[in-house]
C-alpha cells in the first residue's frame, strides 16, 4: 500500500507527464490531467490517513537518481553554453565535479540510506502540492486554450506545457518525501529546470530572458545545496534527513561547524523562495502564463525553499544563526510588503506579497519556537491555498479584460461578478479574521515577543500588507449599481476557483483541527512541548488567545445579516453618487458637469506612494541590506 | 457567567457612554469655540432620526459594508471588555476598519474615493503604531491577553509612559481627530464633504455613527488600560486624554498624510526604542 502511495504521488507524475508530451489529442490530455488530479489528491490523502513512514525503493532507484543528476546538470550546462551565461557555466560544471567526486568517490554505504521518509510535515506538503498544485493543473486546461488562441501559434506548445506542469508535481513530492538528501537533491535540481523551462514557455525575449534568470539564481541555490550535503556528510557522516533531524538538539548545543553546511542549505532555500536580493527572478517569472505563476507561487518551487529551511529549523535552533534568519526573514517581510504596496500590477502586488509571506515563513523558521514553528507550517498550508487562488482569478480576469493592472478592474463586479467575488473572498483569507493566514500571522508576531527589533519589522509589515489588499477588494466592488450578469467561464477554470475559495474558508473552519492533527505533532517531536492547548476550539496559551469558533460565529452572522440588509435594497434606493451638485451620467457613467456644460467623467486613482514605495529606488537598498545580513548571517553564525 | 454579562455590558451600554461621550465632546469644543453647543444627547437624537430615514445607497455593496464595520466595531469592544487577546482586539477592529474603506471604494464618486484611499493611509499610520504599544505591553505582563494586564501591580504608565504618547498620537489618528481628520472629519468643522462617509446616509450613517461610537469606547479602554489598578484611576487618565484629544482638535489645523505617515512612523519608533531601552534598562 505505502508503495503504491509513494508510487503514485512521485513517479506516476513523471509517467503522467511523459505520456502528455508524446500526446496531441486535447480530448484525452484533458480527460488524463483531470484523471491525475483526482489520483494525486486522493493519493496524497490516503497517505496523511497511513501517517508517518520510512521507504527504501529498490537499489535500482538509487542508480537511476544519479543519473537523473548528471542528465539535469548537463542539460542545465548545455543551457548556460547556449545562452553563454558564464555564471550558469561554472556553477554547473562546479556541481558536476562535486557530484562525481560526492558520488564515486566519498560515499561509501551508497544505498544503505532509506530514500524517503515522511512525518507530518511532509504530508501536510504533500497534500498542498497534490491538491492545490492538481487544481492549477486542471485550470490550466481552460486557461491555455484560450492562451493559445490569443497567441494564434500555428502548432500547440500545450504538450510540452503539461508535461513540466505534471513533473513538477511529482519532482515536489519527491522533495519533501526525500530522506536521502542527494535524492532531495535530485527533486530540487528538477524543480529549478521546470520552472525554467515553464517561466520561458512563451518564447518571447522577455521570457526567454526572465527564464534565464530564475535559472542562474536557483543554480547559485542548486550549488549551496550540494556543497551543503557534501560538507554535512565530512561533519556528521550520513546523508539521512532523519538522522541528522533526530541529532538536531545535539547540534544545537555543540553549534560551530554545523552552521555551516546550515547555512548552505538554508541560502539554497532562500534563493528558492525567491528572498531579497534574489526577489527578481520570481516577479520576472509573471511573464509566464498565469498557472505556472500560480504553481510557482502557492504549491511548488518557492514552498520547496521555505520547506527545507522550517525542515531544519530543529538542528540549528537555539543559534546565533537562529536569530539572523529570523532577522532576516523579517527584514525581507517587511521590505517587500512595502514593494508590493506600491505596485499597481495585479500580478506584481501578488507576487511581492508572496514574497512577504515566505519571509515571514523564515521569520518564524528563526524564531524557533514551537508556537513560532506552528504559525510557519499553518502559513505554508492557508498561504498555498489563498495564493493559488488569487493568482487564479488574476489569471482569468486577465483574459477576459485584458489587464492585470488593478486600475483596471475598478467596477469588476458589474463584468465578473463571480471571479470578482471569488477574488474578494481570497482577499479575506489573506489578510482578516477568523481565516487562517491572520492565525498565523497572529501566532507568529505574538512568538517574536521580546525580540523588539523584529516585533517593530513584523508590525509595519503587516500595516502594509493590509493597505495593498484593501484596495484592491475595495475598487473591484467599485460600480455605479451591483447588480453584474454571471459571466461564461470554462468549467475547468471556474471549478478551481470555488474549489479553492471553498478550502480557503473551510480548511480555516477547521484549523483546530488541522493543528491537532497535522501541526502539532510534527512540533512535539522536535521540541518536546506543544504550543498551544484547544479549549472549545480556541488557541490558547500563556501568550494569548485566539477565539476561532466565536469569531467565525460572530462575523459570520454578521455577514449574513449584512448581505439580507443589502438585499432589501430596492432599485428604487439606489441613487446617484454624490458629485457636488454638478451631477452629469452619461452611458450609466457619473461625472461633473463641466464648463460649457460639458461631460467631464469623474476617475478616480490608488495613492502607490511612489516617494515611499518606489520599486526601483526601495530594490536598491533592499538587495544592499539584505545581502549584508546574508553575510552577517554566515560569518556572525558560524563563531 | 461573568464574562457573558461583561459581553453584554459591551454591547449595549458602550454605544450608550460613546454617544454621551461624543454629546461631552461637541459641548466642550463649542465652548471653545465661544459657542452654545447642542445638547448632550444631540448625537443620540441624530442617529434615532437617521434610524428612521429611507435607506439609499449608490451601491448595495455600501449596505454590506456598513452592517460588518458595525459588528467588527462592537466586537472587538466585547473582546477587550471580556479580558481576550489584544492583538485580536487589534485584528477584529481592522475587520470593520477594512470594510469600511471597501464601502467608500464601492461608490464611483471621486470624495468616497479619496476618503477611501485617505483613511487606508490612516491605517497605515496608526496599525503599526497600536501593534507597537500591544507588544510593548506584552514586554511587561509577559502575555497579549488584557486580562494580564489587570494582574499587575502597579500601573503600566510607569513602565511605559512613552508607549502611552505613542498609543495617543495612533488614537488621535484613528479617531480621525484634527490635526489628522485626513479621510474624514469626526465634526463638520473643517470637511464639507466627507470623506469615508460621503455616500452613506440615513440608516447606514446611523450604522456608522454607532461603530464610531463603539471605536470610542475601545480607545478610551485601551487608555484605561494603562492604570488597570485603580478604577479612579482608570477615569481620571482617561478623562485628562480625551480632553487633551479635544484641544488638540481645537487647536489644530488639518496636516497633509505625508506628515501623518512619517511623523507617526518616526516618532512612533523612536519613542518605542527609548522607551524599550529604559525598560530593558530597569
Amino acid at each position: 500500500m505505502l508503495d503504491t502511495l509513494v508510487f503514485v504521488t512521485v513517479l506516476l507524475p513523471f509517467l503522467v507527464a511523459a505520456v502528455l508530451l508524446v500526446l496531441r489529442e486535447q480530448n484525452l490530455r484533458k480527460v488524463i490531467l483531470v484523471a491525475t488530479a483526482g489520483v494525486l489528491a486522493l493519493a496524497s490523502l490516503a497517505m496523511l490517513r497511513g501517517g508517518a513512514f520510512i521507504m527504501s525503493p529498490a537499489p535500482l532507484y538509487d542508480s537511476l537518481i544519479t543519473l537523473g543528476d548528471f542528465v539535469i546538470l548537463f542539460v542545465v550546462l548545455f543551457v548556460g553554453m547556449k545562452r553563454k551565461n558564464q555564471i550558469i557555466i561554472w556553477l554547473t560544471a562546479a556541481q558536476i565535479i562535486a557530484l562525481i567526486w560526492l558520488d564515486f568517490f566519498t560515499l561509501k554505504e551508497h544505498g544503505s540510506v532509506p530514500a524517503f521518509f515522511a512525518d507530518d510535515l511532509s504530508l501536510v506538503m504533500v497534500l498542498v502540492i497534490s491538491i492545490v498544485g492538481s487544481l492549477i493543473a486542471v485550470y490550466g486546461i481552460g486557461y491555455m486554450k484560450e492562451h493559445e488562441e490569443h497567441l494564434h501559434l500555428t502548432k500547440s506548445k500545450q504538450p510540452q506545457f503539461f508535461f513540466f506542469i505534471v513533473l513538477f508535481l511529482g519532482a515536489m513530492n519527491g522533495l519533501v518525501l526525500a530522506n536521502n538528501l542527494l535524492w532531495m537533491y535530485f527533486f530540487w535540481e528538477c524543480t529549478t529546470l521546470c520552472s525554467f523551462m515553464l517561466i520561458g514557455h512563451d518564447g518571447t525575449e522577455i521570457a526567454r530572458k526572465n527564464a534565464e534568470r530564475a535559472l542562474w539564481m536557483n543554480v547559485l541555490g542548486g550549488t549551496a545545496f550540494l556543497f551543503g550535503i557534501i560538507l554535512l556528510q565530512k561533519i556528521v557522516g550520513t546523508l539521512s534527513l532523519q538522522d541528522i533531524l533526530a541529532r538536531g538538539p545535539q547540534f544545537a548545543v555543540a553549534g560551530g561547524a554545523i552552521l555551516v553546511p546550515m547555512f548552505l542549505l538554508v541560502f539554497a532555500g532562500m534563493t528558492k523562495a525567491a528572498q531579497a536580493p534574489f526577489q527578481s527572478w520570481l516577479t520576472g517569472a509573471m511573464v509566464a502564463p498565469t498557472p505556472v505563476s500560480a504553481l510557482l507561487h502557492s504549491s511548488t518551487m518557492v514552498k520547496a525553499g521555505v520547506y527545507i529551511i522550517v525542515r531544519l529549523a530543529p538542528v540549528y535552533a537555539g543559534t546565533y544563526f537562529s536569530n539572523f534568519v529570523a532577522l532576516f526573514g523579517a527584514f525581507v517581510f517587511l521590505a517587500t510588503a512595502c514593494l508590493a504596496a506600491g505596485q499597481s500590477n495585479g500580478k506584481k502586488i501578488l507576487a511581492y506579497s508572496t514574497i512577504s509571506n515566505l519571509a515571514l515563513i523564515i521569520a518564524c523558521a528563526g524564531i524557533n519556537t514551537p508556537a513560532a514553528i506552528t504559525a510557519a507550517i499553518m502559513l505554508i498550508l492557508f498561504h498555498a491555498i489563498s495564493k493559488a487562488l488569487m493568482f487564479l482569478c488574476v489569471g482569468a480576469i486577465e483574459q477576459k479584460i485584458g489587464s492585470r493592472d488593478i486600475e483596471d478592474m475598478r467596477g469588476l463586479f458589474a463584468v465578473m461578478p463571480r471571479t470578482a467575488l471569488v477574488a474578494i473572498i481570497g482577499i479575506m483569507t489573506m489578510m482578516l479574521p477568523p481565516f487562517g493566514m491572520l492565525m498565523a500571522k497572529w501566532m507568529a508576531i505574538e512568538s517574536a515577543q521580546g525580540q523588539f527589533l523584529l516585533m517593530i519589522m513584523l508590525a509595519l509589515g503587516s500595516g502594509v500588507t493590509v493597505l495593498f489588499w484593501c484596495r484592491w477588494a475595495g475598487l473591484m466592488l467599485g460600480t455605479p449599481v451591483a447588480k453584474g450578469r454571471p459571466e461564461a467561464q470554462d468549467i475547468t477554470v471556474r471549478a478551481p476557483l470555488y474549489i479553492l475559495a471553498g478550502l480557503a474558508m473551510v480548511v480555516s473552519f477547521f484549523s483546530p483541527v488541522v493543528y491537532n492533527t497535522l501541526v502539532a505533532p510534527v512540533v512535539a517531536m522536535y521540541y518536546k512541548t506543544v504550543p498551544y492547548t484547544l479549549p472549545y476550539g480556541n488557541f490558547d496559551s500563556k501568550m494569548g488567545i485566539f477565539l476561532v469558533y466565536p469569531l467565525f460565529i460572530l462575523l459570520g452572522l454578521g455577514l449574513f445579516f449584512a448581505l439580507r440588509q443589502a438585499r432589501k435594497v430596492t432599485a428604487a434606493q439606489c441613487s446617484q453618487p454624490y458629485m457636488c451638485g454638478e451631477q452629469l451620467t452619461v452611458d450609466g457613467k457619473p461625472g461633473f458637469l463641466g464648463p460649457l456644460n460639458q461631460y467631464v467623467p469623474a476617475t478616480a486613482g490608488n495613492y502607490y506612494l511612489a516617494q515611499f514605495f518606489g520599486e526601483e529606488m526601495l530594490s536598491r537598498w533592499i538587495n544592499v541590506i539584505a545581502l549584508a545580513v546574508l553575510v552577517i548571517m554566515l560569518f556572525g553564525g558560524a563563531l | 457567567m461573568t464574562k457573558i454579562i461583561l459581553a453584554v455590558l459591551a454591547l449595549v451600554a458602550a454605544p450608550l457612554l460613546g454617544a454621551l461621550i461624543t454629546g461631552v465632546d461637541r459641548r466642550i469644543t463649542a465652548w471653545l469655540q465661544s459657542r452654545y453647543g447642542p445638547p448632550i444627547l444631540q448625537p443620540i437624537y441624530d442617529v434615532l432620526k437617521l434610524l428612521g430615514k429611507e435607506p439609499m445607497v449608490t451601491n448595495t455593496w455600501q449596505a454590506v459594508c456598513a452592517y460588518v464595520y458595525i459588528v467588527g466595531a462592537a466586537l472587538s469592544v466585547v473582546l477587550l471588555f471580556t479580558g481576550s487577546d489584544l492583538l485580536l482586539i487589534f485584528f477584529v477592529l481592522t475587520v470593520g476598519a477594512v470594510f469600511l474603506v471597501m464601502g467608500a471604494l464601492a461608490s464611483p464618486s471621486p470624495y468616497s474615493q479619496i476618503g477611501g484611499q485617505r483613511e487606508l493611509l490612516q491605517m497605515l499610520a496608526y496599525e503599526p503604531l497600536l501593534i507597537l504599544v500591544f507588544a510593548a505591553i506584552a514586554m511587561v505582563t509577559g502575555s497579549f491577553k488584557v486580562s494580564a494586564v489587570y494582574e499587575l501591580s502597579r500601573p503600566l504608565l510607569y513602565d511605559l509612559p512613552l508607549m502611552y504618547i505613542v498609543l495617543g498620537y495612533a488614537l488621535t489618528i484613528k479617531l480621525r481627530k484634527s490635526p489628522f481628520d485626513i479621510s474624514a472629519s469626526a465634526h463638520a468643522h473643517q470637511e464639507l464633504v466627507r470623506g469615508v462617509y460621503t455616500e452613506y446616509s440615513g440608516p447606514f450613517l446611523a450604522m456608522i455613527e454607532i461603530a464610531h461610537w463603539y471605536e470610542v469606547i475601545l480607545v478610551l479602554g485601551l487608555c484605561a488600560l494603562f492604570w488597570s489598578t485603580s478604577v479612579v484611576g482608570m477615569v481620571v487618565l482617561v478623562a485628562v486624554t480625551y480632553l487633551a484629544e479635544i484641544i488638540v482638535d481645537n487647536v489644530t489645523a488639518r496636516l497633509t498624510w505625508r506628515f501623518m505617515l512619517k511623523s507617526a512612523v518616526g516618532m512612533g519608533l523612536a519613542l518605542t526604542v527609548v522607551n524599550m531601552l529604559w525598560l530593558y534598562a530597569q
